[in-house]
């Protein structure tokens, strides 16, 4: 340890603790970055399936408590497409850019720019 | 000199690897669709086995209750309160009694700007396939509101309606109240700090692990796009706020809004403001006064706050502001706002 120890210079002694702060402070603030949300989660039964954004258009294929729902992203919007609930309140909502869409029956919802307040921890309203 | 660098260093290596590895306090966040809408837990705990077994038990709590004051469900103590109306009264559990005497409360603190007996009036109203009741519907209903005809046996816990055709709806109290609950259980399992989200019925205690209090966005009634969602924040800790406004349910038929915030008195959508917030130390009060001062209007509403040391942001029907000293202090308005 001490041969190791003299062998090295100063310059290779600082580099040393230098990573170890730089890689200490990447685990705080990669841990910070992950946490600002993404554009689209879809959530069944209170655990996400999917994660993804709202800039590409395509329909997902979601396994509900009651049966396949399908949701859509389009232009910068999501919707629920179909679903096999009886009350369709979920399909009624329509298009949205933000908020929730709930399919209660299937234990679906759909959360989309929950990201974009970052220093909010909840919103009433 | 050389000895006692490296020891200095090894020493500062060691501190700064063991900082990394402390446990430290986390937040942790978790929603379910619960009481026919999202309901969000976040907890502070340093671990994630016991903030994720507290929140599944809070979870419980809300779910079991939202089951028992259920106004469409037929299944709900309260559906068996709303059969036995005129006829018998209903025993029903403690939590099903206290609801309904918490709201009784609020009707009596508010002269019936709210009050839990408006079902017959809710039923008549469809907003999400826009069909709105006549006149006569209306006036042939009203009669069957009035919070004074609750019959309320503590003892033997038991609630009777009075009249045949009479119907409780708890909508604008029971997520308040629910919160609570969740809260108490939170509390019980050892986390001292949280917030409990139903449909915009929060409940925070505790504050974050920056130690700062929590910051409760207010959304704007009017917004227009991503950019104005939120008109003020809140920062608060161990107190609760609702928001009631008239963009949450509503449709617009000949250029007018019909919203969900119903005058008992008149039976329909009440005018006078676009949304209401108040901040109280329960969210059951939160929940059920910011319906009550929303229905009462700016002025009689902000009387009303105030009276009861009550924290409310009001907007009026024409956009303007009007805010309690108690609140002030807590908000920051978005700019543009």
């Amino acid at each position: 340890m001490k041969k190791a120890l003299r062998s090295t210079t100063i310059a290779d002694r600082t580099l040393c603790i230098v990573l170890i702060i730089v890689s200490c402070a990447a685990m705080f603030y990669s841990r910070e970055a992950l946490s600002q949300g993404t554009d689209v989660v879809i959530e069944v039964s209170g655990k996400a399936v999917y994660t993804t954004s709202l800039d590409t258009n395509r329909e997902i294929p979601v396994e509900g408590t009651q049966g396949r729902a399908i949701v859509e992203i389009r232009d910068g919007k999501v919707r629920m497409k179909e679903a096999r609930c009886d009350n369709h309140i979920c399909l009624k909502q329509g298009w949205i850019t933000q908020g929730t869409i709930v399919c209660l029956p299937n234990s679906i919802v759909i959360i989309t720019g929950s990201g974009s307040k970052k220093d909010v921890d909840a919103i009433t309203g | 000199m050389k000895k006692t660098s490296v020891l200095v260093l090894t020493f500062l290596i060691l501190a700064a690897i063991v900082s990394c590895s402390i446990q430290k306090d986390s937040v942790y966040k978790k929603s379910m669709p619960l009481m026919d809408t999202i309901v969000s837990i976040t907890v502070v705990s340093d671990s994630k086995e016991i903030a994720e077994k507290a929140m599944e038990e809070a979870f419980g709590k809300i779910d079991s209750f939202g089951y028992l004051i259920n106004f469409y469900s037929e299944k709900s103590e309260l559906s068996e309160i709303n059969r036995n109306a005129g006829i018998r009264k209903t025993r029903v559990s403690p939590e099903t009694l206290d609801v309904i005497e918490k709201a009784v409360l609020a009707s009596e603190k508010s002269l019936g700007a709210f009050d839990p007996s408006i079902g017959p009036i809710v039923k008549l109203w469809d907003f999400a396939d826009k069909k709105m009741p006549s006149e006569k519907e209306v006036t042939h209903a009203l009669p069957l509101v009035n919070y004074r005809d609750i019959i309320i046996d503590r003892n033997a816990s038991t609630v009777l309606l009075s009249k045949k055709g009479m119907m409780l709806d708890l909508g604008a109290i029971a997520k308040g109240y629910a919160a609570d609950m969740a809260v108490d259980s939170l509390i019980k399992k050892g986390i001292q700090s949280g917030l409990v989200s139903i449909a915009g019925d929060i409940r925070t205690f505790g504050l974050k692990p920056d130690k700062k209090p929590w910051t409760i966005g207010i959304k704007n009634p009017r917004q227009t796009g991503t950019k104005d969602e939120i008109i003020a924040m809140a920062r608060l800790t161990d107190k609760a706020i609702s928001t009631s406004g008239d963009y949450e349910r509503y449709f617009i038929t000949a250029g007018r809004r019909y919203h969900h915030i119903l005058d008992p008195k008149t039976g329909f959508p009440a005018e006078t403001c676009r949304s209401v917030s108040i901040v109280t130390d329960k969210a059951v009060d939160s929940d059920a006064f910011s319906t009550a001062i929303f229905v009462l209007g700016p002025d009689k509403g902000m009387k009303l706050a105030k009276d009861l040391g009550m924290g409310a942001l009001i907007i009026d029907s024409n956009g303007n502001m009007h805010t309690t000293d108690s609140l002030k202090e807590k908000l920051s308005f978005e700019k543009g706002s």
